[in-house]
């Protein structure tokens, strides 16, 4: 045993000992680098206040996301591009020879692979340009985010913030919730609040819209996984009911979603899908395995189903709150809690209807 | 405070419910407060109609019906002159509410419909009390007193006799240094040495802008002028003698009549008006005129900074309860207006923000301590001026459009508010000089312009109307 006993008593030398020890470390530690103490040096002294370490700038989840794939898919989209200019050249380029030497086949041949690439060309570009809006957004957003703190940001440039946001938004000038905005916002406003007021009159219409959406496709997914019998088909529909509710939201907020958002959104889409498989083949399982009656194998069905509703539902909100211009405020933002409760309700009533006419 | 048993038990059942409010607009003399006063009045009647509350949720809402002057429950109190105020500020030329010289209540019910989820127990509409009362300004400055005792307080008022402040007390100095302590009192004296010092206390308060003036009922006596408990008078020497010696003079001495006499006040004139109207707040505002100090010079802008810090000591703060709402209300939620914004440009009014939490900064400490949510705003409870751009020189610049106290109309910019206190230099290079304007023209019935009247509201009284 090593550990001193209580009680156990050191002689002064080794105590000593090891105070010498010590003094000698911090001598060898301090005598070269300090300058000698109580150094002064002339006001006149070229002298910096103090530098910080700059911090490194800390993207978002959603600018990682968009940049990410950029950086992998460079070359990828250079090659595409090279293709395709490449091949749209060499198709002209047949094209003429065919029209010059009255190869007709050749000629319509070359005409469809024209079209083909045009078509592919239109589609790469609206998604780059999507993508490139939707960037825009994100950085508009967190430049909002960010100057909140920022006392150089009075009211009339967070005004001008507003207005690009709602040009962001797809609204018109002479939107009836833009101009309540307009007619409520007064000059001496300071940019919290006027942020409240945007996001009372412009962003709560559709945020009260976005959350009757959330609350009415993830029911409408509850009670579809709930009649479906077939693994297949569950995971089927909650791919098609998400991906379907992620572009309704966007088109909500005036957005286009492109490949790389709709990829952070898919993961999850796919997660639900998963679960929708998996709970089909457990519930199958244990029905089997306690050779339930039809009651118990119908609450387990509807128990299936709440279960991707809410997940369709937390799905929604993660969209909401990532596609939503303005970040929610603490206590506004949607909660799912509120949305299971509507859900619920939602499939008491098919149930109750159900009873009603049978 | 009289009351019928039957009104009492009403009273403490709102109280249980939570449903009566009683808020203290507390500011020193012209410091705004029947203005704001009358405006909150005027805000929410109008409140839905043609009211500009966009920043109260409940108004943004729709949920707030309005609001109705109430039977007060003191009837021995006169009533708050809302009407004659507001007469004033529609009258041709329009002009500020006139000086509070006493006392006056006014009850207001506010109407609202209830978001909470027992809407369907008690019904959508709901209502909510709310007490205010308007007093003089002066006379506020009082309650820091009752912690001291004669010696103590001649001892304070001896400190603050110095510099600037002292050229307007010269009069009752030279009279006041040449009282022997340990004289008989002779009554004659003593009532012409307080008329004196009555005096300078005017000529501080009203021509050098000095707000922490004691006791305040020199400045307003109202019944009780001529009255011996009004003729007392801090000696100027108090530092020259001992205390143990002063304390066993004969009670016929001057000190002992004029200790007396301080005692009297305090309790006779102080105590009931700090025991009726300012124990049972539940909400506080506290309205600060910064402009006007900056104005006055460094040692004015000090003496608000002093008299406001001694003054948020005699109020009770502290989280609120059932058990707290019922026994011993507390101040649980507080707001700190800079006022009179409209003088200013609005890009100043963040800088009057800071300035006026730099001012506060030693009660914003102890309210911090005491966990109580604070807000500071800029504040124009009527609104005199409009902000506008000028072009100069090829350039936009802020400027205000109103009309001076004299009734000139100008377009001007007033200046830069400093957003912390300025140091010694700055004064003497400059100073400040912020013209005070007179309201604006209103048409009969409208509701009144104001800037964060609402932001104001909502936050005092925003949480009670869910």
């Amino acid at each position: 045993m090593s550990d001193p006993r209580p009680g156990k008593r050191f002689t002064f030398e080794a105590g000593s000992a090891g105070d010498a020890h010590r003094r000698d470390d911090r001598e060898a530690l301090f005598t070269p680098a300090d300058p000698a103490p109580g150094e002064r040096y002339s006001l006149e002294a070229v002298h910096h206040p103090l530098e910080e370490p700059t911090e490194t700038p800390v993207d978002s989840a959603l600018d990682r996301a968009l940049a990410h794939p950029r950086k992998r898919h460079r070359g990828l989209l250079t090659v595409l591009l090279g293709t395709l200019i490449v091949g749209g050249v060499q198709a002209f380029e047949t094209l003429s020879n065919a029209w010059l030497g009255g190869d007709l086949l050749a000629g319509a041949w070359s005409v469809l692979g024209l079209g083909v690439i045009t078509l592919a060309a239109s589609a790469l570009g609206r998604e780059l340009l999507k993508l490139r809006r939707l960037r825009r957004h994100a950085r508009l957003r967190e430049r909002v985010e960010a100057r909140l703190d920022d006392d150089s940001l009075d009211g009339r440039k967070m005004h001008a913030l507003c207005d690009r946001l709602r040009q962001q938004m797809g609204l018109s000038d002479r939107d009836p919730h833009w101009q309540d905005f307009k007619k409520a916002h007064q000059q001496h406003h300071d940019a919290t609040e006027t942020r409240a007021l945007f996001a009372h009159y412009v962003l709560a219409p559709r945020d009260a819209r976005a959350r009757a959406l959330i609350t009415r496709m993830s029911g409408e997914t509850a009670m579809l996984v709930a009649i479906s019998p077939l693994t297949i088909t569950d995971m089927g529909l909650m791919a098609w009911r998400n991906l379907r509710m992620i572009d309704r939201l966007a088109d909500l907020y005036g957005l286009e979603l492109g490949y790389a958002s709709r990829l952070t959104l898919f993961r999850t889409v796919l997660a639900n899908m998963a679960f929708a498989g998996a709970s089909e083949i457990a519930t199958e399982a244990s029905m089997d395995l306690l050779s339930m009656n039809l009651a118990g194998k119908l609450s387990s069905r509807a128990g299936q189903g709440l279960a991707s509703g809410l997940l369709t539902a937390r799905l929604g909100i993660r969209a909401l709150k990532m596609l939503r211009p303005l970040p929610f405020e603490d206590e506004r933002a949607p909660k799912i809690s509120d949305l299971r409760r509507q859900l619920w309700q939602q499939m008491k009533r098919v149930d109750e209807g159900k009873r009603d006419t049978p | 405070m009289p009351l019928s048993l039957p009104g009492y038990a009403g009273d403490w059942l709102e109280r249980g419910l939570d449903r009566q409010l009683r808020l203290a607009v507390t500011g020193l003399s012209r410091a705004g407060k029947t203005a704001f006063l009358t405006s909150l009045v005027n805000q929410l009647r109008h409140a839905g109609l043609d009211a500009r509350l966009e920043l109260m949720g409940c108004v943004r809402e729709g949920r707030l019906l309005g609001a109705m002057r109430q039977s007060q429950p003191d009837l021995s109190v006169p009533r708050f002159p809302y009407d004659e105020a507001l007469a004033s500020l529609e009258g041709t030329p329009p002009g500020w509410p006139s000086p509070t010289r006493g006392i006056s209540e006014l009850r207001l019910s506010i109407r609202y419909k209830s978001r909470a989820g027992s809407r369907h127990l008690f019904g959508e509409q709901r209502s909510l009390t709310l007490d205010l009362i308007d007093y003089p300004g002066e006379w506020l400055l009082d309650l820091p007193m009752l912690q001291l005792d004669y010696w103590q307080w001649c001892e304070q008022m001896a400190g603050q006799l110095r510099g600037r402040r002292r050229s307007y007390a010269e009069d009752f100095l030279r009279h006041a240094e040449r009282l022997d302590p340990a004289a008989d009192a002779d009554e004659q004296q003593l009532a012409d040495i307080s008329a004196r010092y009555a005096d300078s206390l005017a000529s501080a308060r009203n021509e050098g802008g000095y707000t922490w003036v004691q006791p305040g009922r020199f400045l307003l006596p109202g019944e009780l002028d001529g009255a011996p408990v009004l003729q007392f008078f801090p000696l100027p020497a108090i530092a020259e003698h001992s205390r143990t010696a002063l304390d066993a003079l004969p009670a016929s001495s001057n000190y002992q009549t004029l200790a007396r006499r301080f005692e009297h006040y305090k309790r006779t004139v102080i105590t009931p008006f700090y025991r009726q109207y300012f124990r049972r707040f539940d909400r506080q505002i506290v309205l600060v005129d910064v402009l006007s100090a900056l104005n006055a010079g460094p040692d004015v802008f000090d003496d608000l900074r002093q008299a406001i810090a001694t003054l948020m000591q005699s109020f009770d703060y502290g989280n609120r309860s059932l058990l707290s709402r019922l026994f011993q209300p507390r101040i649980d939620r507080l707001a700190i207006a800079a006022t009179k914004a409209d003088h200013v440009t609005p890009e100043q009014h963040a800088n009057l923000l800071s300035l006026v939490e730099a001012l506060m900064a030693e009660p914003l400490r102890d309210l911090r301590y005491a966990n109580i949510p604070v807000r500071a705003l800029s504040l124009a409870a009527i609104r005199a001026t409009s902000a506008r751009q000028v072009e100069h020189h090829g350039e936009r610049h802020a400027a205000l459009k109103g009309t001076t106290l004299d009734g000139e109309e100008v377009l001007m910019f007033p200046g830069e508010v400093p957003s912390r206190l300025p140091d010694a230099d700055f004064w003497q290079r400059q100073g400040f000089d912020f013209t005070a304007f007179r309201p604006a023209p209103q048409a009969a019935g409208e509701a009144l312009p104001h800037i964060r009247m609402d932001s104001a509201l909502d936050w005092l009284l925003g949480d009670k109307l869910r």
